[in-house]
């Protein structure tokens, strides 16, 4: 499974791809089974150029029955920063948070590599 | 056919270009021509002798003295930008007019964006071939987007220390 | 403290103009993210996990209060009302939008100040001693070169496209507080043999991937040729620098691979050839630049009873008097280290409100100056001892008196994978879990003086490789993991951390930590620091400890 995500250009929020548009909380994001359906949806959005920044795809894992971003890296993009509870996506709590903040299984994170080449 | 701006005496414009440039493989066509270092060394003294005005195109990694013996024959050195980001053409450029004295053209071909412009012009260069959209107007404005400079380059322009002692 | 004039502000000013069309021209799409990531990174605009992060130019470390208020300002308004001091001594914002980046830009110009050259291939932000002017043991005040050097290599036309970033450290005095042995050039003034002034050349340090220290190049270069021997090292750099590989372009693998004598040869042949005169600064400029940092102290009593009277009945004063107070060059006079260190919160970072208690404190006690260490703490370097108990109580009231300077809590961390695009693993929880370790001040004071260095990534902005305990945050299928050095050094007797073994996950971290300190109270003789003691015992008895439970 996999999820599309991005940083909005003008403030740099983290989104997620939902049906052609953005959306700020994971929970909300459309996920994709579908390889095919999946790279269609990454080059629409990369067609948006003055939208988002550099969409890319991240791999999900299952964790108690949620989807949840494999990387922890991924996992620390839809929440915020572990030092600052308040701050990020993560301030806004809920079920959907805490599912998150508590899924196991993170993984190596991937196609971290492209991100720090010049 | 890429765009060419030559900037003369502070004035920008667009220029025609009557070098034609010749990549290795080519045949070498009539008239002038901007040719290779490596070809330049091989066949400059033949073309030169037929009367017509060579330029030579110098890539990143060359080293420019290799033309210092023939900079007074040689009509424009094109220094090429393989990425905006090789800087190696900013000393070459600095080089070829405050060390060796060179009056010709010193123009900028390859990846040349409006946002080297002033660095360029500060450092010698006088004709450009952008990659970008950027026309005349644009790559002037670009060059005078700061009013002063912190330090002496190869271009004219009277650095802070010198101003502030006025 | 120097002050722009016309000239500067007009400088500043064009170049705010300039960001503001660039980024209007970005967010009309007239220009793609591809062209337009280099110009927001010359503005010092990242774009990190959350949001942008904007990393603001603190020129050798220095501040007044006015610009200090401002930076509290900007980040009350355009951020989450925090800033983050850096290991470079800059100031990093990590939730700022684009659209306001231009506004922010005006701000900062308003007081002297912008973001120009904090990222990018070009010649960054200088570091000095953050002593300077203040300390009885320079030679001369190294904010007159460093300033020489900010103006110089400001939008320098040739050299803003280097292979790499490039760091110069500038101190003159005996003690290196600016770790000059781990930057691409460091400068150490020394005196000659007929009294004249002149800079130890020092060139390929860095840490990263391959860390080196730096080589001496030119054992005495006179001041007033700074610049043009500067130039000459970059142009050879420039030149000759690796472009091919992102790893292998800082200077420091070009003097390693020609050898330190061979470079020093190619820099001299360059500058025999070339016309100082063009490049170094005429006397009446470094005169001019010079009286901007003319301080002048009151003639006062070495000794405050004011400060005596408290001392001796407040231990909590007494300890921040041993750990945060230092000896000031001019009798009466003292410099006070801040630490935003305290357990349990994040490394370098303060708030707004923290900024303008310091900035209150800079204005009223210290001659409206503060400074930034590359520790990540601030200093105030010229309050008066009868002013100490004043200043003390102030901080304390703000939570900016930890009494921790150089000690096992004072803790360097980078941002790490709480924010930065660029990081393994988090750097800032292993921190605070260590010091929480060590949170009593007596326990801390009674460990001494030991540097806890902590990186997310192998970039080691957190310079792991210099601690004397270095921690490096590594990825392992997913999981964080930490190798821990041990032995590094970034001061006058640098050295480069050597391995402990296998990297030991995120939750056995904190406590590995305190089983070295453990060897270390048990080891160590007479007053050696821990540094001392390593360098005796070597590493075996520190491995035997962590990695006992594995035998």
């Amino acid at each position: 499974m996999k999820a599309l995500t991005g940083n909005r250009l003008t403030d740099g929020e983290v989104v997620f791809w939902k049906a052609g548009a953005w959306v700020e909380r994971f929970a909300d994001a459309d996920l994709f089974d579908d390889a095919a359906a999946a790279e269609a949806a990454e080059a629409d959005a990369k067609a948006q150029r003055t939208v988002v920044v550099d969409p890319y795809l991240i791999d999900l894992v299952e964790s108690s029955g949620l989807w949840a971003p494999l990387s922890f890296r991924e996992r620390v993009r839809a929440l915020g920063p572990t030092n600052h509870p308040h701050h990020g996506k993560q301030a806004e709590g809920g079920s959907a948070i805490e599912a998150l903040q508590n899924a196991a299984g993170a993984a190596r994170s991937s196609g971290r590599v492209k991100l720090i080449k010049r | 056919m890429p765009k060419l701006i030559k900037l003369h005496q502070g004035q920008a414009s667009l220029a025609n270009d009557r070098f034609t440039q010749v990549a290795d493989e080519e045949p070498l066509p009539g008239g002038d021509v901007i040719i290779s270092l490596t070809r330049f060394q091989a066949e400059g003294d033949r073309l030169l002798s037929e009367g017509r005005a060579v330029g030579v195109r110098v890539e990143a990694g060359e080293e420019i003295e290799g033309l210092v013996y023939d900079l007074p024959r040689v009509a424009v050195v094109a220094l090429a930008f393989p990425k905006f980001r090789d800087g190696r053409h900013y000393t070459n450029a600095r080089l070829l007019r405050e060390r060796f004295d060179y009056r010709g053209e010193v123009r900028a071909v390859g990846d040349v964006l409006r946002e080297q412009a002033m660095f360029m012009v500060r450092c010698g260069f006088d004709a450009f071939e952008p990659a970008d959209d950027s026309g005349p107007d644009e790559w002037l404005a670009a060059t005078r987007r700061f009013t002063h400079v912190y330090q002496r380059a190869a271009d004219t322009r009277e650095p802070a220390f010198v101003a502030r002692a006025e | 403290m120097y002050r722009y004039d016309t000239l500067d502000k007009e400088f500043l000013a064009d170049r705010a103009l300039e960001f503001r069309q660039q980024v209007a021209r970005r967010l009309a799409g007239e220009i793609t993210e591809d062209q337009f990531k280099p110009i927001r990174l010359m503005n010092g605009l990242y774009l990190q996990l959350h949001a942008y992060m904007l990393r603001i130019a603190i020129p050798y470390g220095t501040l007044t209060s006015t610009k200090l208020r401002k930076l509290a300002y900007i980040a009350r308004t355009y951020d989450k009302g925090y800033g983050h001091f850096t290991t470079r001594t800059n100031l990093q914002l990590h939730w700022i939008k684009l659209k306001d980046a231009p506004e922010i830009l005006d701000h900062l110009a308003e007081v002297e100040m912008h973001s120009m050259q904090t990222s990018g291939n070009v010649i960054r932000n200088i570091t000095a001693d953050p002593y300077a002017g203040a300390t009885a043991d320079e030679l001369d005040d190294p904010r007159v070169w460093s300033e020489a050097i900010r103006q110089w290599s400001t939008l320098h036309p040739e050299f803003s496209f280097l292979p790499r970033k490039f760091k110069i450290a500038v101190t003159a005095a005996a003690k290196d507080r600016a770790a000059t042995r781990i930057y691409d050039i460091g400068l150490a003034m020394r005196r000659g043999r007929d009294g004249e002034l002149g800079f130890e050349v020092m060139v390929g340090g860095g840490l990263g991937r391959t860390p080196y220290l730096a080589a001496t190049i030119r054992e005495f270069l006179p001041t007033r040729h700074l610049l043009s021997y500067l130039e000459a090292i970059l142009r050879v750099y420039n030149r000759h620098g690796r472009r091919d590989n992102i790893w292998k372009a800082r200077i420091k693998v070009l003097v390693a691979s020609l050898g330190a004598e061979e470079f020093a040869r190619q820099v001299e042949e360059e500058w025999g050839k070339s016309d100082h005169s063009r490049v170094d600064l005429p006397d009446h400029e470094l005169a001019r630049i010079r009286a901007s940092f003319a301080g002048t102290f009151e003639t006062l009593p070495a000794a405050s009873e004011t400060l005596e009277a408290r001392k001796a009945a407040d231990p909590a004063f007494a300890r921040f008097l041993r750990r945060n107070v230092h000896p000031h060059k001019a009798p009466g006079y003292a410099i006070v280290d801040i630490s935003l260190k305290e357990p349990g919160e994040t490394p370098g970072d303060i708030t707004s409100e923290q900024m303008e208690v310091v900035a209150d404190l800079g204005q009223r006690y210290s001659q409206d100056e503060i400074r930034v260490n590359y520790q990540q703490n601030l200093l105030l370097p010229h309050v008066k001892l009868e002013d100490l108990p004043a200043v003390y109580d102030a901080l304390a009231a703000a939570r900016l008196a930890t009494p921790n300077i150089d000690l096992v809590s004072d803790i360097i961390a980078c941002p790490g994978l709480d924010y930065c695009a660029l990081a393994n693993a988090r750097a800032i929880p292993v921190a605070q879990q260590i010091a929480e370790r060590f949170a009593d001040p007596a326990l801390a004071e009674e460990v001494g003086e030991l540097r806890v260095k902590i990186s997310g990534c192998i970039n080691a902005c957190g310079h792991h490789h210099v601690g004397n305990i270095g921690i490096l945050g590594v990825d392992k299928k997913g999981e964080e993991f930490y190798q821990v050095t041990l032995g590094g050094s970034g001061e006058g007797d640098a050295a480069l951390g050597q391995m402990l073994g296998p990297a030991l996950p995120a939750a056995k971290v904190a406590e590995a930590v305190e089983q070295i300190v453990g060897v270390y109270l048990r080891e160590r003789k007479d007053d050696e620091r821990f540094l001392d003691t390593y360098r005796r015992t070597g590493v075996a008895p520190f491995k035997e400890a962590v990695y006992a439970e594995a035998h």
